[in-house]
């Protein structure tokens, strides 16, 4: 049998699927607002009432998450805001490798590459945009002036509109990309099973592969 | 059609509240029980609109050159021309209707009570549960609601059948500002010198009209009654670069699509086996 390489622990996955749920939730059910043809769904409020039971979804889950995880959550969180001269060689190759599938032009990359860490840092940034202005508008109306109101409406809408965007190139990249080895291998298995072959772990993250597989040569 | 409106002179209204409660029994508000309300030490009652107060008079005693003046207001929806509750609501459940004023259908209403931050003037409210986000906004739709509209039998709206001096008139829009341009000159002349007419431009012109002795201010009424600029840079700025940006962003991922599949196919071909 292939060997295969741990990506994901359990509760990292069970918390991306929850979360995930969570979101296409609230995407749709937001969604419905912005296009005019589709708001008529909304009649009666039922998509509000729905919005707001993912919204308590996508707020507690981390919340419970992260006290049970607290290592690697701040270890995972100080990831999303380092930056390095590493990325820039992602960004440089990232033209070749997604439109030309060049694989050898992509320099070895640790734990998350430089497109993930920008979805995760959105994930973070913009998570907690949308849970503040979506609190302020759910129990402040009427407390405080409708103009603020108004502005974090307009906040939560940014928000809406880069998640809406990165979240299209997410799940194109998981699952649509012709670069992408379906099911047993690739990203799709990672969030999935939470493992990868070694194959894949050595071609996609080559800094990170070195990294578990020195370790484990220590630890035996 | 013609633009219809209502014309309210403040100068004849004797506060007597009839159209207040003519609206609440014609529009039905009445049968959803009575507001409770407790005496502020004033004739002004109920103390603010709500999902079941459509319309009310408003009271105000002010100083104006060293004397007391009593100026009662007409509280209610001013029908705007450019109406921002119109321009907020996401699935065309506030909508102009034929006769220019502000309708709303209150089936297809969603709660999301947007209207009712975005109103220059605080008309629409919202009735529900603040927890479960269910609840539907009300307001005066110019006696146009289905089942009791008046306007297309040919009647006036119930505040202006009802009123005993003649203070609210309803007619076409532009024979009403003729009227009213009419009726303030002819107080300026009676020795009224600040008469003015309000709502004739104001919103590219408001659907009631008044006619005031004092300053609108002094009756309540926004000088200068504006569509917030936060509705202008949502609605009119954010959300078409948001329909932009996601065009883009789907086109270049199907552009993708197509270049990459091409080239993945040109890569594997026989001679260089993918490891």
């Amino acid at each position: 049998m292939e060997q295969e390489i741990v990506r994901y622990r359990k509760p990292t996955v069970i918390l991306h699927w929850i979360h995930a749920g969570a979101f296409v939730t609230l995407f749709l059910t937001g969604l419905i607002l912005f296009v005019p043809p589709l708001a008529i769904l909304a009649q009666d409020g039922w998509t509000r009432l729905l919005h707001r039971i993912a919204a308590v979804i996508f707020i507690v889950a981390p919340l419970i998450y992260i006290p049970l995880n607290w290592k690697s959550s701040i270890r995972g969180i100080k990831d999303a805001f380092r930056w390095s001269a590493e990325d820039l060689g992602w960004l440089q190759a990232a033209p070749r490798y997604y439109f030309l599938c060049d694989e050898e032009a992509m320099p070895p990359q640790g734990h998350m590459n430089t497109g993930q860490k920008m979805w995760w840092f959105m994930v973070i940034v913009f998570g907690l945009i949308f849970a503040i202005s979506g609190l302020i508008m759910w129990f402040l109306k009427g407390i405080v002036p409708p103009g603020v109101i108004q502005w974090f409406i307009f906040l939560h809408d940014v928000a809406f509109i880069a998640t809406a965007l990165m979240f299209f190139v997410h799940i194109y990249m998981s699952v649509v990309h012709p670069l992408v080895r379906p099911l047993r291998t690739g990203s799709w298995a990672s969030m999935t099973r939470g493992k990868v072959s070694a194959e894949y772990a050595r071609t996609h993250y080559g800094k990170w592969y070195e990294e578990v597989t020195s370790s484990k040569k220590r630890k035996e | 059609m013609a633009d219809k409106a209502i014309m309210y002179d403040a100068t004849k209204c004797t506060a007597c509240r009839g159209c207040q409660v003519a609206c609440k029994q014609w529009n039905e508000n009445d049968e959803q029980g009575l507001e409770q309300t407790t005496n502020r030490g004033s004739y002004e009652n109920p103390p603010d609109l709500s999902p079941r107060t459509w319309l009310r008079i408003t009271f105000h005693e002010v100083e104006v050159n060293g004397k007391v003046k009593w100026l009662f207001n007409r509280q209610a929806c001013m029908h705007c021309t450019d109406a921002a509750c119109v321009r907020v609501c996401p699935n065309g459940t506030l909508y102009h209707n034929e006769y220019g004023t502000v309708s709303y259908n209150k089936d297809t209403c969603t709660g999301c009570g947007y209207c009712v931050e975005a109103c220059p003037f605080h008309i629409p409210r919202l009735d529900g549960n603040k927890i479960s986000g269910l609840a539907k906004m009300a307001k005066c739709a110019f006696c146009t609601q289905p089942g009791l509209d008046r306007i297309s039998q040919g009647w006036e709206p119930a505040c202006v059948k009802t009123c005993p001096p003649k203070a609210l008139v309803y007619g076409n829009r532009d024979q009403l500002v003729l009227l009213a341009k009419q009726r303030v000159s002819e107080l300026k002349s009676k020795g009224v010198p600040n008469a003015n007419l309000y709502g004739e431009k104001e919103l590219n012109g408001l659907h009631v009209m008044y006619i005031l002795e004092e300053s609108p201010e002094l009756y309540g009424l926004p000088l200068d009654p504006q569509i917030p600029p936060v509705t202008i840079a949502w609605k009119g700025i954010l959300q078409p670069i948001g329909w932009i940006l996601g065009g883009l962003t789907l086109a270049g991922l199907a552009l993708n699509y197509i270049v990459a599949r091409e080239a993945k196919i040109n890569r594997d071909l026989p001679g260089r086996k993918e490891k």
